[in-house]
């Protein structure tokens, strides 16, 4: 357990670094000082270049459903950090928390994300860090 | 332009297969073993030119039986990615001339030519790993990201055309010096960027690139940049490329399914 605090530690500082391992500038399309943090069903799983992304339906305070989109490194990124296309299924309950996106819209670049289990998936790569190694597959 | 880009991956993806059985058996680092594992985690995309991740194997330049340097393999690094002054000697700075530093601030990173699913150019490098192919009369470096395409250098003693359409990768020719391979390129269109910051270049960009394999798991890459119309001098950006042993290049079609750049904000400048 102290060994995962520190794997997720490490996990957050890096994040705070700015990932650059994407096709374009992180910093121009996400607000590191944004954080979000949602809870939602996953309703699409796009395992596409040059991001894999995941939509979630979150319930808003005011009872709403709003979706939202997720991006996440490319699928050759997180294929060889040891991820699959199956690592997250639609259907999964989960919470996800990232940076939003700077021009407002309901779309994020996930950092973290946890399924109901408290397993956590994609860990180490977001926006592409390659640095770390998945905790789970 | 969207089709131009798919029959150039398509192109490249045709080429590759063949040229790598070619060269199997002659690769010492067993990067085309067939089955080879893949490698652990850290092995999608770099952060910059000078790379994180595993460390490279270490050991002996390998030669071809012939004596010229072998780069077979697959690499990752060797060009700017996020800014190109990081390959410049410290405490130097990149000579823009006033063309330069306007047209670079008036940069908005949604026009990054990456970002839009299209080509680095020289000596930009996509954070994703590449494989250099060498025959008799060519150098084919072939690129997994952004976009999945690639370089055809001519190696066979031939020159410049007088007057090269302007290219995206321009016209390329070869030679090698020692154990250095040599590539000059002309004929460039003055479209991509040097680097997410937005470093300008014109048509009249003449690059003199200078591939050494300095052990077995680096290969260093200079490149000398020409071009007065927004530079005041020549100037060398130096990076290093790590050699990936057991990778393979994997598909990346960039354009299926972009949906950055219509996010993107904010002049061009951090990475």
């Amino acid at each position: 357990m102290r060994a995962l605090s520190a794997f997720a530690s490490a996990v957050l500082l890096t994040a705070a670094v700015v990932p650059v391992a994407a096709h374009h500038s992180f910093a121009a399309e996400y607000d590191a000082n944004k954080p979000v943090t949602l809870h939602g069903s996953v309703v699409r799983v796009d395992w596409t270049n040059p991001h894999a992304r995941f939509y979630i339906e979150v319930k808003e305070a005011d009872g709403s459903v709003a979706q939202w989109n997720l991006e996440l490194a490319s699928p050759n990124v997180l294929v060889r950090q040891g991820w699959t296309r199956n690592s997250l299924k639609i259907g999964d309950e989960i919470t996800v928390s990232g940076s939003a996106a700077k021009d407002g819209s309901k779309m994020a670049n996930a950092r973290n994300v946890t399924l109901a289990s408290g397993k956590r998936v994609f860990a180490g790569s977001p926006a592409g860090d390659p640095g770390a190694a998945p905790e789970a597959k | 332009m969207k089709k131009l880009i798919l029959a150039t991956a398509i192109a490249a993806t045709a080429i590759a297969p063949a040229i790598i059985a070619q060269q199997r058996g002659q690769d010492p680092t067993g990067a085309n073993a067939p089955n080879a594992p893949t490698s652990p985690a850290g092995a999608g995309g770099l952060t910059n030119g000078r790379g994180r991740g595993p460390q490279a194997p270490q050991g002996p330049a390998p030669k071809l039986a012939d004596g010229r340097p072998d780069f077979s393999g697959v690499w990752q690094g060797g060009g700017p990615v996020g800014d190109l002054a990081q390959g410049i000697p410290k405490g130097e700075e990149i000579p823009l001339n006033d063309a330069g530093k306007k047209l670079m601030a008036s940069r908005q990173s949604k026009d990054d030519p990456e970002a839009n699913c299209l080509p680095t150019g020289v000596p930009r490098q996509a954070p994703y790993p590449w494989r250099i192919i060498q025959t008799q009369t060519h150098v084919f470096i072939l690129f997994e990201g952004n976009i999945h395409s690639y370089r055809q250098i001519f190696a066979d003693g031939r020159k410049h055309p007088d007057d090269p359409d302007p290219t995206w990768y321009g016209h390329s020719i070869a030679h090698y010096e020692g154990q250095t391979l040599v590539v000059d390129t002309i004929g460039f269109n003055d479209k991509f960027w040097f680097d997410f910051r937005g470093h300008p270049h014109s048509d009249k960009l003449h690059t003199i690139e200078r591939y050494t394999r300095t052990n077995l798991g680096s290969l260093t890459v200079e490149t000398t940049i020409d071009d007065p119309t927004y530079y005041t001098k020549p100037f060398t950006v130096k990076f290093t490329a790590r050699l990936r042993p057991g990778e393979e290049l994997m598909e990346y079609i960039c354009q299926e399914n972009e949906q950055d750049s219509k996010h993107i904000q904010g002049p061009a400048g951090t990475p």
